[in-house]
């Protein structure tokens, strides 16, 4: 081993703490992508974003609220393909087309606003309530039992009833009910990792509390948050579909639930486009969002990250 | 004071320790009044069976028993820490000179008292602590040269600085990020042109200064060690890593607990001769937690025998092998296998450690003592000196008493 320089004289060479962090993402990345179904997960996501992002030019935006469905009462009850509505109209004649990608924006808004909110808040107090323990831990952990004690789906029906019927409503019902499920996954994990020798280890170097936190246990506890929180991208879309199917949503809003409602009243009488394409819209998406959790949670497996 | 004072060369000094744990049975007596002190630059042995409090005791040094449930009850650790320049950590610098060594004691203080802010310069800097299994004991997130890089920002921001040529810088963003205190708008500093290369510069002097460190536990190629996972290292290179981190900063007091059970015996040979050797280069004190007695015949100058929270038998390493008192550590070496014992004839103390709930007020080696008399299960023996440097908790061969003492005679052993 030869002398390193003792002073003043350093080069900097490149920023390999930077390199290093871009190596694991890549590497991460490869891993994601060796599994197929992963990759069709990832292609349907793909899909609906850029069908999100590219909606004022897939179709003509409503004026002046573009989230309202169009009504065009001269064309009511179309099947597809007819006087150009690709995927036929409603018995109000709303475009179901018009629908679906607009639709996909509503329902990017739900999950990112749900679960981004219930993740954070659900990270923060579940660390609280594992890091400080004790009575703090006792009082947090039996509020949140008092909210798993409801099922989901009651629970948010319940809510969003109470505020009334609005988007945003249910978007403050969903979110109420799914932050527990985060604080006590997050609650489990920081408890399990304090128990570790390298927290112990990083308290003897004389790290304080807070970086200990950040470095040694927050990275380490994250895993199943994101997975949890990819599974729930889709299963919040699930739920929200519910309550707008069920009217606790405002009327004519370009929303996948909403559109099914609309149409099921034709199914009996033939008319199962209304329906059937929205429909399918929210099981894609579904399906597409619990495909890469799965992934996910393989491929941040810190055990197989060697294979 | 001079009862208060420290002998010049006492470097800590555990003062009837009790270390309590609650639980749902009742109070555990986990360490019951333990006396011992360490020497500079000594290694000192401390054996024992599963559960007898060695850990606890050992932990309770850096303050990392789990409180609650865990409570000390009673009891000081006093500590004296050798003063070290904290720009050079010794090798003598602008500052300092040349008299940076260890020569000059600090003040003394009870690490049980101090405060938290206290303990954490104290912790890495002047103790520091090797565990059992090295698997666990490294962040499977961070790389090996960020999780030895904290060791150096906590404790030699100074010298880190002064190596990265900004020995005079005031950007407080800069000094934050040396001494790991980085605020949430310093990254946002720290971005800035200037500012990042700054940093970088920090960033490579750290590098320099923990491959330094990793150099010095014979690690193979260092340098491509730093951007490497804990996972893709061997047993015995984790268990390198953690000792140069240990030793990072010249502590004079290394607790090893156990740091070898988890290694194969080849690797197990070089690690106890890295340690040796490091800790004469350096004069550290070692306190040396093991239930191998072999091993620790070996290495240590001193040893002391833990049975059920308390030490029984404490004295040179010499005179305990070649006159074990106490009829536990007897039992101990009988148990270690040799090359004299013909095969099948391995012998064991019988029965288990109690349980340390509400102890008796006997001796607690009775009832698995083979020399046992009535006397034993009615007083309480105290560590007694039977020659200048030893001393045992047990009332054998004591001929002061006036009940009927008991004694090795019809050997066993």
């Amino acid at each position: 081993m030869t002398n390193p320089p003792q002073s003043s004289n350093i080069t900097i060479t490149k920023d390999s703490a930077f390199s290093v962090k871009i190596n694991r993402f890549l590497a991460l990345l490869q891993r994601l992508l060796s599994n197929p179904t992963t990759v069709i997960g990832l292609i349907i996501i793909g899909l609906m974003l850029s069908m999100a992002i590219f909606a004022p030019w897939i179709t003509t935006a409503n004026i002046p609220d573009p989230y309202q469905m169009p009504r065009d009462w001269g064309a009511v009850r179309k099947p597809p393909g007819e006087m150009g509505y690709l995927l036929g109209t409603t018995n109000e004649g709303g475009d179901v087309f018009y629908g679906i990608v607009w639709g996909s924006r509503t329902s990017l808004q739900l999950s990112i606003y749900v679960v981004g909110s219930t993740m954070i808040i659900g990270t923060i107090i579940g660390s609280i309530a594992g890091l400080l323990g004790g009575w703090v831990d006792e009082v947090l952990m039996r509020i949140v039992d008092v909210f798993l004690s409801i099922p989901e789906l009651i629970f948010a029906l319940a809510i969003a009833a109470v505020l009334g019927p609005s988007f945003t409503n249910i978007i403050i019902a969903l979110s109420l009910v799914i932050w527990v499920k985060y604080a006590r996954i997050m609650r489990a994990q920081v408890l399990q990792i304090k128990q570790n020798d390298f927290v112990d280890a990083a308290r003897i170097v004389g790290d304080s509390k807070f970086n200990i936190y950040i470095k040694d246990i927050l990275p380490n506890a994250v895993t199943p948050v994101t997975v949890q929180a990819t599974l729930d991208m889709g299963n919040v879309v699930l739920i929200g579909a519910t309550l707008s199917f069920i009217g606790l949503s405002e009327a004519g809003i370009a929303e996948w639930g909403v559109l099914v409602s609309e149409g099921q009243a034709g199914i009996a009488s033939g008319r199962w486009w209304a329906s059937t394409f929205p429909g399918l819209m929210i099981f894609l998406w579904a399906l597409a969002f619990n495909l890469l959790g799965d992934g996910l949670r393989d491929a941040l497996d810190p055990r197989l990250e060697d294979r | 004071m001079p009862n208060n004072q420290f002998e010049n060369n006492v470097l800590a000094k555990v003062k009837d320790l009790k270390v309590h744990f609650n639980s749902k049975r009742g109070v555990v007596h986990a360490v019951d009044g333990v006396d011992f002190e360490i020497l500079n630059g000594e290694t000192l042995g401390l054996v024992g069976e599963t559960g007898c409090g060695k850990s606890v005791t050992g932990r309770s040094f850096l303050r990392l028993l789990p409180i609650p449930p865990g409570i000390i009850k009673d009891g000081a650790v006093n500590f004296k820490a050798n003063l070290v320049c904290t720009r050079c950590s010794g090798k003598g610098c602008s500052e300092c000179g040349k008299s940076g060594h260890k020569t000059e004691k600090g003040e003394q203080v009870d690490l049980l008292k101090i405060s938290d802010t206290r303990m954490r310069e104290i912790r890495g800097d002047r103790i520091a602590m090797i565990f059992q299994d090295p698997g666990k004991a490294l962040n499977p997130t961070l790389t090996v040269g960020a999780q030895m890089a904290e060791v150096f920002l906590q404790h030699r921001s100074l010298e880190i600085l002064d190596m990265a040529g900004l020995g005079q810088i005031k950007n407080k963003a800069i000094l934050r990020f040396a001494n790991q205190d980085v605020k949430v708008f310093d990254k946002i500093l720290l971005l800035l042109p200037k500012a990042r290369k700054q940093k970088l510069k920090v960033q490579e002097a750290v590098k320099i200064m923990v491959s330094k460190a990793l150099s010095e536990t014979q690690v193979p190629n260092p340098l491509k060690l730093l951007d490497r996972f804990p996972h893709e290292l061997s047993g015995g290179m984790r268990q390198r890593v953690m000792i140069a981190q240990a030793l990072a900063c010249n502590p004079d007091l290394l607790i090893a607990d156990e740091p070898t059970t988890a290694l194969d015996v080849t690797v197990e040979a070089r690690i106890l001769e890295l340690i040796r050797e490091l800790q004469l280069k350096r004069r550290t004190s070692v306190l040396y937690i093991s239930h191998d007695l072999s091993l620790v015949r070996r290495i240590c100058d001193r040893v002391a025998v833990m049975y059920a929270g308390r030490i029984v038998e404490i004295g040179k390493a010499e005179e305990i092998f070649a006159n074990p008192s106490h009829p536990y550590t007897r039992g101990l070496m009988a148990a270690v296998p040799s090359n004299g014992i013909p095969r099948g004839s391995l012998s064991a103390i019988k029965g288990t450690v109690p349980e340390l709930i509400d102890p008796p007020d006997s001796c607690r080696f009775s009832g698995r003592c083979p020399y046992e008399v009535n006397g034993c299960r009615v007083n309480d023996p105290k560590l007694r000196k039977i020659t200048e440097s030893h001393s045992v908790a047990c009332f054998i061969n004591d001929a002061s008493l006036s009940w009927c003492a008991p004694s090795f005679e019809g050997e066993r052993v």
